[in-house]
């Protein structure tokens, strides 16, 4: 689904809710990244952004804790609440007359909503081809051994009877592309944490990086992430920087791009990057 | 110097009481928070105010990092509380996967009770409250 479309029903929800309660004097949401997801128009942008920044410390000092499920802050004059759902944060203001169920209310139909979202997301996924939609790789497996898969020389052309001059060029360079194929691993997926992680960025461990860099023979910047649904989309790669994570076989994945491979944390994607000639186009 | 102080009767008029409604105010709070320690599922406590800071955590392990929760979860709700007009904060919970964390601030003291996710609020609340 369209992140506009997406934003806007969850706006409109966001609207009727205030509507419905004129005891609500704030409503927003925003992701795990920090991103604003969905406002009420009558709550300035430049608040929400200082509140995402206000409260970056405390959503990443929360990790003690096991993460954050709900804050609530109550004042004199009012409460603000802060609820996790679903990899984004919804935050509600009341006003001192509220009803302490409003907060409840609230948190349960924007929940319903993002399921239904997130149902009407697979269903588009499921019934159109998407571009992003592309055949997974076949061989995915350790890099030593797709290295030595590699190395093999391709015999595809020997089946073919007879060919032109012409096509004989065109498979001697696709037996090039074939020899510097780069390499897929499966990686299992672990969130990106924290305000100011790239939103089109993930990490893997540093020695599968210096691996592929190595057998590339240059620096790799960019990767493309596989499900075992077939959807697959580009991004950035950069090495985990937590040394605890190293080894570990888990990729480091903000949920933007989870979000847009429909993926959770704890799934299994593959992972290669994107050689030269991808690079360049065709 | 004694002398000076008898003269400048003023000054210890001003000084005095203030100082002993602090002392008294802590020490009370010390109190109930000692009282509030025992309770099944509570963790630990942090009392800090602008001259001194007291911690009691049931896993000394955790100290800097509740420490520094504590004064995160703080600074965002005065944030939040500015930012969206809500008054002065009463209090904060912040409730985690695995525990919970209940601060307030009472006068100039900031005190945060953790705990696990068991424990009602509402009643150290009171408890603090009395």
């Amino acid at each position: 689904m369209e992140g506009d479309l997406r934003s806007f029903a969850l706006k409109s929800a966001l609207e009727e809710v205030r509507n419905l309660c004129p005891d609500i004097s704030s409503v927003f949401m925003f992701t795990e990244d920090g991103e604003i997801t969905a406002s009420d128009q009558g709550t300035p942008e430049a608040s929400i952004v200082r509140i995402i920044d206000a409260l970056d410390g405390l959503l990443e000092k929360a990790e003690t804790m096991g993460g954050i499920e709900l804050v609530t802050i109550r004042g004199n004059r009012g409460e603000a609440n802060l609820s996790h759902i679903s990899h984004e944060y919804l935050t509600t203001v009341t006003t001192e007359k509220a009803d302490q169920n409003v907060n409840l209310m609230t948190r349960s139909i924007i929940t319903t909503v993002l399921r239904l979202l997130e149902k009407m997301n697979l269903a588009q996924v499921q019934t159109t081809p998407a571009e992003t939609i592309t055949k997974p790789v076949e061989s995915a497996g350790p890099a030593e051994d797709l290295a030595e898969q590699a190395k093999q020389p391709v015999e595809q052309s020997l089946e073919k009877p007879e060919t032109t001059e012409s096509e004989r060029v065109e498979t001697t360079v696709n037996h090039e592309t074939a020899q510097s194929e780069p390499l897929a691993n499966q990686f299992i997926v672990e969130n990106a944490q924290g305000m100011l992680v790239a939103a089109d960025t993930v990490r893997v461990d540093r020695d599968t990086l210096q691996r592929w860099e190595d057998l590339q023979n240059r620096k790799i910047e960019e990767v493309e992430v596989e499900t075992f649904g077939g959807q697959s989309t580009r991004c950035k790669i950069k090495p985990i920087k937590e040394t605890k994570l190293e080894g570990k076989g888990i990729i480091q994945m903000p949920q933007k791009i989870q979000r847009l491979l429909n993926l959770n944390k704890g799934e299994l994607v593959k992972v290669k990057p994107i050689t030269e000639q991808e690079d360049d186009g065709p | 110097m004694t002398k000076k102080k008898k003269e400048t009767g003023l000054t210890s008029e001003v000084t005095e009481p203030i100082a002993l409604h602090l002392t008294v105010s802590e020490s009370d709070l010390r109190a109930k928070l000692e009282g509030i320690k025992g309770h099944e599922g509570v963790i630990g406590y942090i009392l800090r105010n602008s001259h001194s800071a007291s911690i009691d955590l049931k896993d000394p392990a955790k100290i800097i990092d509740y420490a520094v929760l504590s004064s995160s979860a703080i600074d965002a709700s005065e944030e939040i509380v500015d930012q969206f007009n809500v008054g002065d904060i009463k209090s904060i919970v912040v409730e985690g996967k695995n525990a919970k964390m209940l601060s307030m601030i009472i006068d100039e003291n900031r005190i945060s009770i953790f705990m696990e996710k068991s424990v009602d609020v509402e009643t150290l609340k009171n408890a603090l409250s009395k």
